[in-house]
């Protein structure tokens, strides 16, 4: 069965640390470089996260969500190039559009940020498994039932989209024409709705009392069936973070 | 000793016009086995819901009368509190899968996380029921992939973890091929042998008959008849109400076959045995 996830299996040891500490991780190094909003500061960090992506062997996955921004990046490359209001010193001129330095430094620094924050939430997406990570965020106190609504988006939602298409089916096998243009497709989908909706309320429902006859609502402390496991060092690399994070605080209010 | 009492149980769901049930009474006994039979719209399945206080907290509307299992009035209790002693499988098995675990074995944890039970008595309770109910080889996989007749013992083994003295069944076969209904009801006499009190709604008279050491029939909301097994299918009005009998007891019933109760038998061994005793052995030769 297929669950919304793009956790990749690897042994690495990005994969090792628990969830917790990467989040603090993804926090600290999405969060400081609007502090402290240098070049070279982001670009450092977006280095890191370059590093820590390739030591969790899974930087190819990040390469079709980087093209894919890409597109958005060169949009602001042209436009704050051209149009920055700061722009003064002339970098070079094609098609009678000139190009300003000012700009183009300024475009650098919003997409190596924005680049950053892609990379950052990679490298938790894509070495965490997300029920790990939702479990480990209801273990400090994230409401049991929130964490349930973000379980069931990854494993429900699929469920309901092969639902859809075992109702195509019903409605091809009875003659329905489901594919070809667009029409014929709008067509095919007004009559898949009723169904859809009224077996999904239904199975809502039902699945509502079914997680009540199993305590969803106990007023008891909820435990656990996995034990998280946290590495060595975990605790101390989590105040290393945060005490970064302050550094680069005070840093920018006494400059 | 008594297990649950009910005293003028009346129910009236929010928008509906006429009540669902209607002024019912009974007692059940600990370790009894109570078959539940009755047309479409009897009130079979809100009786399931009253018995584990789905019906007045989970769904509003008009309650009269009360309860009580053991100590335990299910009007001021929680669905939490009563699904400890009261557990509910019902028809669909997809919908009863939580949809929050990846794994079988993580399934069978849903229920007990949320009830606070120490990890160490989690894991023995769910081996303990994955063996039960023989789901040793699917432990891995995603509930979502079994078969319904799979689904449908995980859904009961969901439940037994929590260890409730009463075990209530609604239709847990209706939406079951043969093989998978086959399944289910040899997960149910397990559950008799574990001395569990059970009410089972089922269409399927033959194997009421076979496990059920009473029947209650429940008409228009409200008791047609609340009795022994056999005595209940021995009633000539059954056909005039929309129900069967099982097939050895339509069998007798055809040869005017009675016992010395004055019952018709409702077990193939019974039949087979009043058979011998009227015809001699060689019937059939
Ligand atoms: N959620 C609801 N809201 C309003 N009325 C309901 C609701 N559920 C059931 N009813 C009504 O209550 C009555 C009893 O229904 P119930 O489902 O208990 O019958 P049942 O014996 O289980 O029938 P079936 O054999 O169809 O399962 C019916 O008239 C039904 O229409
Ligand atoms: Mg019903």
């Amino acid at each position: 069965m297929r669950s919304l996830s793009l956790y990749v299996k690897r042994n690495s040891l990005i994969h090792k640390i628990d969830p917790f500490t990467k989040i603090i991780y993804v926090f600290v190094s999405v969060i400081s470089p609007f502090i402290m909003p240098t070049l070279i500061f982001s670009a450092s960090l977006t280095l890191i996260n370059l590093m820590l992506l390739l030591l969790a062997k899974v930087v190819k996955r990040v390469i079709p969500i980087i093209s894919f921004v890409f597109i958005i990046i060169l949009t602001i490359f042209v436009i704050q190039g051209m149009f920055y209001g700061a722009n003064q010193t002339k970098l070079f001129t094609i098609f009678n559009l000139s190009f300003y330095v000012e700009g183009i430094l300024y475009a650098a620094k919003i997409s190596i940020r924005a680049i950053n924050v892609l990379l950052a939430f990679s490298l938790l997406i894509l070495t965490t498994p997300p029920a790990e990570m939702i479990e480990s965020l209801v273990r400090r106190g994230m409401p049991a039932k929130l964490g349930y609504i973000m379980h069931s988006v990854l494993q429900i939602i699929p469920m309901m989209s092969s639902n859809a298409s075992i109702i195509m089916d019903a409605q091809r096998a009875r003659g329905m024409e489901t594919e070809g243009s667009l029409w014929v497709r709008i067509k095919a989908f007004i009559p898949l709705i009723g169904p859809l909706v009224m077996s999904s309320l239904v199975n809502t429902h039902e699945r509502s009392i079914a997680l009540e006859v199993r305590g969803f609502s106990a007023a008891t402390k909820k435990t656990f069936l996995h034990q998280e496991e946290v590495p060595g060092g975990m605790k101390q690399l989590r105040i290393f973070l945060l005490l970064f994070l302050a550094a680069v605080l005070v840093w920018r209010l006494t400059l | 000793m008594k297990e649950i009492i009910i005293n003028n149980l009346s129910y009236k769901y929010s928008l509906a016009e006429n009540k669902a049930l209607n002024n019912i009474s009974l007692e059940i006994e600990k370790g009894d086995f109570i078959g539940v039979i009755g047309p479409n719209k009897a009130g079979k399945s809100t009786f399931c819901k009253s018995l584990v206080g789905l019906i007045p907290h989970f769904y509003k509307g008009e309650f009269e009368g009360e309860i009580l299992i053991d100590d335990l009035n299910t009007l001021n209790s929680s669905i939490a509190e009563i699904s400890l002693k009261v557990g509910l499988v019902f028809q669909d098995p997809f919908n009863q899968i939580s949809g929050a675990k990846l794994s079988v074995y993580d399934e069978l944890a849903f229920g007990l996380e949320n009830n606070g039970v120490e990890r160490e008595e989690m894991i023995t309770r769910i081996d303990k029921y994955l063996d039960l109910m023989d789901l040793n080889e699917v432990k891995d996989n995603n509930p979502f992939e079994l078969s319904g007749g799979q689904m449908q013992r995980l859904a009961i083994a969901s439940i037994m973890a929590l260890k409730p003295d009463v075990f209530v069944l609604d239709e847990p076969t209706s939406q079951l091929d043969p093989q998978g209904t086959e399944e289910v009801f040899k997960a149910v006499s397990r559950l008799r042998e574990e001395n569990l009190t059970v009410i089972l709604v089922s269409q399927k008279l033959n194997k009421l008959a076979d496990y059920a050491n009473k029947i209650l029939f429940l008409n228009q909301g409200g008791i047609v008849a609340y009795d022994d097994t056999a005595a209940v299918f021995s009633r000539n009005d059954l056909e005039q109400m929309g129900m069967g009998v099982p097939i050895y007891t339509e069998i007798a019933r055809e040869l005017e076959l009675k016992n010395e109760k004055d019952q018709y038998p409702i077990r193939n061994s019974e039949l087979k045995e009043m058979l011998v005793a009227k015809y001699g052995k060689n019937i059939g030769k």
